[in-house]
């Protein structure tokens, strides 16, 4: 403990550099590693002179143009969607105690994984799909599937209905974290309460009183989940148009395409895709300028009611609907896995088998292992830093700069697609034999960000007295974190963990780009599975992408529990 | 683009290399010379107890179980640990290659076997990424006999200067579910008619999947049959901007007229082949092709594709091609790979994969150079399901591949054309 003890305090002070380097360095690297070639410098083609060629490339792609406004128009309509679903949510049931359940039914969406929940809506909304099976042939009249263009219509309706539910589990949760906190919650519920004594309907009372305290708390995970939902590829790849894709489907395609010599063009697209993410992030802080001058006057206009029990309606029959949704998706997906031959326009498959289920298992070995590994050594590291980086706020007693949140943030903001293929690129000149070491370190990219944010708040939250006392009593630094500070925390530390290797489970481009495809996941296996030839093995990869992260969250929210008991009896 | 030569790229001397040559002879030609100096005993002893990592796609459980079979037998001969690198497309591993290329890791590349169709191969065979002449070396590749099959030493036409080996062959078969239509189209012509009276039950997949490009030489071979000889032969040269006039507009004008009646009225090509069975068995399509035709009992038995599916070869010809296994320039276990690459053209390995219920690919082999206990193992069991037997498999012409720079230029015209939604 003695050489912990002297250790420590060095340990602490250096790992919030640690932690930057770790996120800086990759991402700038990868950066780097794709403006290069964007330029026309691939040695490997014998390309060692600066061009513009990938541009002009690009500009020439046809379609390009289709592209870019699909990717802006899905993405913000999609997260704005997002947004607005999540600010009547809490409106509508802030005094209820809906709330909870809402949450509680909504947060294990959360961990699904984006290609699963893709798989899921795919399966429901297809022309063959689970809707169109409940009402034929009784109330259709088909006996074959219709020949609509949905999902994977032009417009891509079928991407906003994806990114939307698997979005808005993220936006609410982060919401009611926002208003978990002691004091800010408390402040925002009794003044809610003062403005409904003065008369104001809890809806406008939300609205005027409650939001716009609120919404600078959102703002970040707002921005982080519209550049992601700009630059995503799971489930434009699978739900979304291919005449022509988003812009990240493309560049991923142009990548892996047989002619190397669209690898210029690939690396010119990303640097697009960068720019296209700035504009819509661009589009949004617009948006909140324009909201803002417009809505400033109503906030003190006096007026109580704007038709709040429609509102309330209609906020009823959104969050019914997408329940229902969520519901069949899953129970759709549960019944293929289990499926024997499944005739159109069948409700329920004519037998069930295991068959898919002992196949999948089968083949599902090695992945099975790989995911799990990886996002533990991934969220085992993140722990530790962030810990380590939050005690180091404690003893320099100030908080991260405004510029290390937004480091933080930095691979949530930057799209991956841009600096993944460069990453790849810079860790082939380190080295090209530790293939797990270069995943889990990707991995950690996305996995640090979330994990620093869910502990962030509680260890921030910590009551100073306990470590004030102790100190007081001569207890060092070391012995007053890890007696005092962890065990107090431990919660929180399993939900952050459980949040870790969730993040870590459902990672499909870093482990895709990384791995080189040598290591293969469950969700790297899903995602190409999903465009196979079989629905039945689909699902059951899909469900297992759902147990796994599900397995998790049960396991942080038991152990907490018995060590505790252990503890208390010991 | 300045093309190099392989020295160029290779001749970059590491601290591996330094070890190895004299300054006076360029590292490739001492390498290759030095390979090709050992004798098969040789090569078993230094390949025996490494790892081989077999970049191959993985989108079909049934060719996954044959490969981890494979690495069963490779185990037990070699001590050679097999890994089945599962690609969801090949160009996959090309890149890993040529990223490596890229970084100067000339000889402990992470791709050791690479399964590749004849446009990837040409992409790589450009690019100087694959090591040559090792093919003859094998032991088991005599068995192709492939001084009387040229076949086996051209992919897609291009001659594979002992580049990669031949695996398997196949061809295109069609299949359709009985129930909803009972004679299915016969010949291209007819499959034009037959989609006009069943709108949205047949599609093709998007170029550049396999299938896709596979299913448009077919029609272009199909519909330039009636040119005559020395218009036709210009499919089995580089596509010129002559030759593209003269071959390419009857079929522009044959999908022109047929893209109105396909699934989603021709708006929306599915990005992989692999989804034609799914959408079967959803009941969207009533007609689809394969090059694989022993997937289709297979998926009947798991629940995929229904019970009333038949399969059959049209009657003006069916596209066949020869698939490949190659090692890359780089590969980090070159011994072992040679190793394996034998083991999967022994009788043994070929009959084995020619089983319906195992993959139903087609062997490589020439009967004539087995012994007649080896010959009873290609035999056909008895059939199980019904769509296990091929109609027409006798009176279908075989079509043989156009030059690989035909897909490239169908690929890119078809996407001008029909890839962008107007």
């Amino acid at each position: 403990m003695n050489t912990v003890a002297k250790l420590f305090n060095p340990i602490v002070r250096f790992s919030p550099f640690m932690m930057m380097a770790l996120l800086l360095i990759p991402v700038l690297g990868g950066l780097i590693g794709v403006i290069l070639p964007a330029f026309g410098w691939i040695p490997a083609l014998d390309q060692t002179h600066f061009s513009l060629n990938g541009f002009q490339q690009l500009w020439q792609t046809p379609g390009i143009g289709h592209m870019a406004l699909l990717s802006i128009t899905t993405s913000l309509i999609s997260t704005l969607l997002a947004f607005l679903i999540t600010i009547l949510i809490l409106a509508s049931y802030f005094t209820s105690p809906w709330l909870g359940y809402i949450q509680r039914l909504l947060g294990p969406i959360l961990v699904i994984p984006h290609a699963a929940a893709a798989i899921a809506i795919g399966f429901l909304i297809t022309p063959s799909g689970m809707l169109s099976r409940l009402v034929s042939p009784w109330l259709s009249g088909w006996d074959a599937p219709p020949d609509w263009l949905y999902p994977h219509d032009a417009m891509g309706l079928s991407i906003i209905l994806g990114v939307t539910l698997k979005e808005l589990p993220f936006l609410l949760l982060m919401a009611l974290g926002v208003l978990a906190q002691p004091d800010l919650g408390q402040t925002l519920r009794a003044q809610h309460k003062v403005a409904l004594s003065l008369g104001y309907c809890p809806m406008t009372a939300f609205f005027k009183v409650v939001l716009p305290s609120l919404y600078p708390h959102l703002r970040l995970p707002i921005l982080a989940v519209l550049a992601y939902a700009s630059a995503s590829v799971e489930i434009p790849l699978i739900l979304g148009p291919n005449n022509p894709p988003t812009l990240a489907v493309a560049i991923m395609q142009w990548f892996h395409d047989v002619d190397l010599s669209l690898r210029i063009k690939a690396s010119a697209g990303a640097i697009l895709q960068i720019q296209l993410t700035l504009l819509v992030l661009a589009c949004w802080w617009l948006l909140e300028r324009l909201v803002s001058q417009f809505a400033k006057p109503m906030l003190t206009n006096g007026e109580r009611e704007y038709g709040g029990a429609i509102i309330q309606k209609i906020t009823h029959v959104i969050t019914a609907l997408m329940l229902t949704i969520i519901g069949l998706a899953l129970v759709g997906m549960l019944l293929w896995s289990f499926a024997g031959f499944w005739h159109f326009p069948d409700a329920l498959p004519q037998q069930f088998v295991m068959l898919h289920w002992q196949t999948a298992l089968q083949q599902m070995h090695t992945p099975l292992i790989d995911t799990v590994l990886i996002a533990l050594c991934a969220t085992v590291l993140a722990i530790t830093l962030t810990l380590l980086t939050l005690e180091a706020e404690q003893h320099s007693g100030k908080s991260l700069s405004l510029l290390g949140s937004v480091l933080i943030y930095l691979p949530l903001l930057i799209p991956s697609i841009a600096f993944l293929f460069g990453l790849v690129w810079l860790l082939e000149q380190i080295n090209s034999q530790h293939t797990f070491i270069n995943v889990v370190l990707a991995h950690l990219l996305f996995v640090l960000p979330y994990v620093f944010l869910s502990l962030a708040s509680s260890y921030r939250r910590l009551d100073p007295r306990f470590s004030i006392v102790a100190a007081s009593l001569g207890a060092t630094k070391a012995k007053i974190f890890f007696r005092i500070k962890l065990p107090m925390l431990i919660g929180p530390i399993f939900i952050a963990c459980a949040l870790g290797l969730a993040i870590s489970f459902s990672q499909y481009l870093p482990t895709l780009l990384t791995g080189g495809g040598r290591i293969n996941t469950i969700t790297t296996e899903a995602v190409s599975l999903a465009n196979g030839g079989s629905r039945r093995i689909s699902a059951v990869y899909a469900l297992m992408q759902m147990i796994l992260p599900a397995l998790g969250f049960l396991l942080a929210w038991l152990l907490p529990k018995m060590l505790v008991k252990r503890h208390q009896q010991g | 683009m300045a093309h190099a030569s392989v020295n160029d790229v290779v001749d970059k001397p590491t601290a591996q290399t330094q070890i190895l040559t004299t300054p006076s002879i360029p590292v490739s030609n001492k390498a290759s010379a030095q390979a090709l100096k050992l004798s098969w005993p040789e090569i078993e002893s230094r390949g025996a107890n490494q790892d081989v990592y077999f970049h191959a796609w993985g989108g079909d459980p049934q060719i996954n179980r044959y490969i981890q079979w494979a690495a069963k037998q490779v185990k037990q001969q070699y001590q050679i640990n097999l890994h089945h690198v599962k690609l969801t497309d090949t160009s996959e591993a090309v890149s890993r290659v040529l990223a490596e290329k890229s970084a100067n890791n000339d000889h402990q590349g992470q791709v050791d076997l690479v399964w590749i169709n004849g446009e990837n191969f040409a992409a790589m065979a450009k690019h100087q990424l694959l090591a040559p002449n090792w093919v003859t070396q094998l032991p088991n590749f005599g068995l192709t006999d492939p001084d009387n099959n040229p076949a086996m030493t051209r992919d897609f036409g291009v001659p594979t200067q002992g580049m990669e080996a031949p695996w398997g062959k196949a061809a295109l078969t069609f299949y359709y579910d009985s129930i909803v239509t009972s004679s299915p189209p016969q010949t291209l012509q007819q499959l034009s008619l037959w989609a006009k009276q069943h709108p949205g039950r047949f599609t093709y997949p998007k170029p550049p999947d396999f299938l896709a490009t596979s299913f448009l030489k077919y029609a272009l071979i199909v519909l330039n049959n009636s040119q005559p000889e020395a218009i036709k032969n210009l499919l089995y040269q580089p596509a010129t901007t002559q030759s593209q006039a003269l071959l390419l507009p009857v079929l522009w004008q044959y999908l022109d007229e047929l893209h109105p009646h396909l699934w989603r009225k021709g708006q929306h090509f599915m990005s992989s082949g692999m989804e034609l069975r799914r959408l079967i068995g959803d009941g969207e399509l009533a007609l689809a092709f394969t090059f694989s035709a022993a997937e289709i009992p297979a998926a009947v038995a798991r629940f995929e594709l229904p019970d009333s599916s038949r399969s059959y070869r049209m009657q003006d010809g069916s596209l066949s091609n020869i698939h490949f296994i190659a090692i890359p320039y780089n590969a980090a276990h070159l011994d072992s790979a040679k190793l394996v690459v034998n083991f999967l053209l022994s009788p043994q390995a070929q009959a084995h994969k020619q089983q319906a219920n195992i993959w139903g690919d087609t062997s490589v082999l020439a009967l004539s150079k087995l012994t007649a206990e080896q010959q009873t193992w290609f035999e056909p069991p008895a059939q199980s399901h019904p769509s296990a037997t091929i109609a027409n498999q006798a009176i279908s012409p075989a079509l043989s591949e156009p030059d690989p720079s035909w897909s490239k230029v169908i690929t890119k015209l078809w996407l001008q054309r029909y890839g962008v939604m107007q």
